[in-house]
């Protein structure tokens, strides 16, 4: 693989919060405190500080991808800054080796008044090419933007998708060492961010090293070879589903949300066939969500029911509903609660799901009960590489010889 | 292969990776300094009627205006011909100012490009010179008709005028990286800065020699950079003369005040992102 293209050794990251001095009317009372002395040297700094990135390290070789993934606030864009130089870290260095490219704020250098030709430019050299290569690479930029007819009409003109498609194929034309992209693959349609995928997978082809952050999970384990968890620090760094598989559970110790309406949720529990606690699932296995539920009056004419979503991208997989009458419950009692099993199969294919339980009052139309998540579970399986139902597809080979010989048996067999 | 290395270094050798930095990056992102100058004149060309007409407009106004002064209401002797005297120093005074005057807000105008893209940020204020150069060079079309009409010889001394020119340039920059960078960390300055060079115009030879003030007054304005300079296109154009011996110390003062403004300002620019 030889030397890395990108080298974060030991990076710390220390921000301040709260307002700076904007004006010498703040600056100048401050300063006066200070020369007297009324305060101490810390009261102005040391409590606001705090440290936003700590001993982050990883490497990229080049032709590799590496995904950071994390909740917001972790220091994802932090650590893009850092890699391309806006900020210095207080502690630690960043090694880029090559000519960076950075897919963060692909249309920051448009001025509104000049034309979509003139701003190529503009902004080509804003991402450090030479007029010579942009000359060249004009057309080719046009056309994969999709703006050949509107490319003499001011930018102020554009609509916002035309604006970040073009930002974003100057970008794309850079031919950079490094590549670092910040959640750029949101904009445009979806025949625009599947060009886009293409283009990053050639990037990858070609050698160039890339830094992306995501909060598509689907993304980063399609595009990346590796993926780190951050959270001020590095949680994990490795293969990744595993990583991904990581973050997800992690997420979901944080952030079980009951709305205490009224019927409590207290508890669910995902048991598999041996009434085991069940994190890792075989694809097809049978399933038991057991949740407990404690009403704060009486009510009828309730319906129980669970949402089945795939974590890394929040894709609503099953929408389970049983009304009172179907569990032979009808009716329910303030303060008694009540356990419902619900059994079903976990025809999906491998990644990560989340369970959200609820409680519907039928006459009002509305939630009284909900628990997120319920459970989570992870669904290991070998046979597919992408999708969400497991189809349990099997297969069989003869020869059209044999197949059509049957055909004549069967239909002798018939007749 | 661009590093952010954070060890020890002395400070001379701290000023030698300086230095070599500010030049690379100058060198590597001379494209971008290009593309940003045309960038504003291509603007000042769109969005106006008169478009460099402007750069005409301004100075032949106010010498109309301050001839009517000095040669009716109270009448100076300046030994030329008093349009010509003022309109070299209106167009002298006027590229420092707009230099500066483009650069002061030059980056808090640009905030999504200081905070989103690396790349040296020197090269904001040292295209607003730029822009006023153009300017400068428009106007001076007006000054060479002028020359024509009161029959004012072309000597060899205006071999000396690129030289004039390269020591007002790097006076203003200097100047513009101080005010680009302190605006950003204090907005006053942009107010503070009107009012400053309004009295900097009085304050300078520019309509009248500033030698006419006595005393300490007098005394305080000798201390002027800007005075030499102007005094110094003067004299090499309309005088025939060779710039005064308190131009080379302007010329020294403006190299100084680049050099010292350049580096603080490369020294500060990492912290522009979180500070604008």
């Amino acid at each position: 693989m030889g030397q890395p293209a990108v080298v974060v050794h030991g990076v710390w990251k220390k921000f301040r919060r709260g307002e700076r001095h904007d004006t010498l009317r703040d600056l100048l009372p401050s300063l006066a405190k200070k020369v007297l002395g009324r305060t101490r040297p810390h009261d102005l700094q040391g409590a606001e500080e705090f440290w936003a990135l700590e001993d982050l390290s990883f490497e990229v070789p080049p032709g590799e991808a590496i995904g950071i993934i994390g909740p917001n606030g972790a220091g994802k864009s932090t650590t893009l800054k850092l890699l391309t130089r806006i900020l210095k870290p207080t502690r630690g260095a960043c090694h880029l080796h090559g000519r960076v490219g950075a897919l963060i704020e692909v249309a920051a250098g448009f001025h509104p008044d000049l034309t979509g030709r003139e701003n190529i430019f503009l902004q080509g050299a804003v991402m450090g090419m030479k007029r010579a290569e942009i000359a060249r690479k004009l057309d080719e930029i046009i056309a994969f933007a999709g703006v050949a007819d509107f490319v003499d009409t001011q930018v102020k003109r554009y609509s916002s998708g035309m604006n970040a498609r073009l930002g974003f194929s100057i970008a794309a034309h850079l031919d950079p060492d490094v590549l670092v992209i910040d959640e750029v693959l949101s904009v445009g349609d979806m025949a625009f961010q599947q060009r886009c995928i293409e283009r990053m997978h050639e990037f990858k082809r070609r050698g160039t090293a890339i830094v992306f952050v995501s909060h598509n999970l689907q993304a980063v384990g399609s595009l990346c070879d590796r993926a780190l968890f951050l959270r001020g620090s590095v949680q994990q760094l490795g293969v990744p589903h595993e990583v991904i598989r990581h973050y997800v559970s992690s997420m979901s110790d944080l952030g079980a949300r009951e709305k205490s309406l009224e019927v409590r949720i207290h508890s669910a529990r995902l048991l598999d066939e041996r009434n085991a606690h069940a994190t890792n699932v075989a694809a097809g296995s049978e399933l038991t969500l057991r949740v407990e539920y404690t009403p704060v009056r009486d009510f009828s004419h309730l319906t129980f029911g669970f949402l089945v979503y795939r974590s890394t991208d929040n894709l609503l997989v099953y929408d389970a509903n049983l009304t009172g009458e179907e569990l032979g419950i009808s009716m329910v009692r303030a303060g008694q609660s009540v356990q419902i099993d619900f059994t079903f199969m976990a025809h999906l294919t491998r990644g990560h799901y989340h369970i959200v339980c609820h409680a519907c009052h039928n006459p009002t139309q509305s939630f009284i009960g909900y628990l997120s998540p319920a459970a989570v579970f992870s669904v290991t399986e070998q046979r597919t590489w992408a999708g969400v139902a497991n189809l349990d597809v099997r297969g069989r080979a003869r020869s059209v010889c044999d197949a059509v010989n049957e055909q004549i048996a069967a239909a002798g067999a018939s007749s | 292969m661009s590093t952010v290395e954070w060890g020890y270094r002395s400070a001379g050798q701290r000023l030698a990776d300086d230095v070599r930095e500010m030049l690379r990056e100058q060198r590597d992102y001379r494209e971008l300094l290009y593309q940003m100058t045309r960038r504003d004149l291509m603007l000042r060309y769109k969005q106006t009627v008169m478009g460099f007409g402007w750069a005409v407009f301004m100075p032949v106004i106010n010498t109309i205006l301050f001839s009517v002064v000095f040669m009716r209401v109270a009448p100076i002797d300046v030994g030329v011909p008093y349009p010509v005297f003022a309109y070299t120093g209106l167009l002298a005074w006027n590229f420092f100012a707009s230099s500066l005057r483009f650069s002061v807000t030059s980056l808090t105008a640009n905030t999504n490009l200081v905070t989103k893209v690396y790349f040296p940020k020197e090269i904001f204020p040292i295209s607003a010179v730029i822009v006023s150069a153009v300017d400068f060079a428009v106007g001076a079309i007006v000054l060479v008709g002028m020359m024509a009409y009161y029959r004012i010889p072309v000597t060899s001394t205006v071999l000396l005028l690129p030289f004039v020119l390269v020591v007002e340039f790097m006076f203003a920059t200097g100047i513009a990286l101080i005010l680009a960078m302190a605006n950003l960390f204090y907005r006053d300055v942009k107010y503070l800065f009107e009012v400053v060079i309004t009295i900097g115009m009085f304050a300078t030879s520019v309509l009248y020699p500033v030698t006419r003030f006595g005393g300490a007054t007098g005394a305080l304005l000798q201390l002027n950079p800007m005075t030499p300079i102007i005094d110094a296109y003067r004299a090499v154009l309309l005088r025939g003369d060779l710039p005064s011996t308190s131009f080379l110390l302007s010329a020294a003062v403006s190299t100084v005040v680049l050099f010292v403004a350049w580096l603080l300002f490369h020294r500060a620019e990492f912290q522009f992102a979180e500070n604008v």
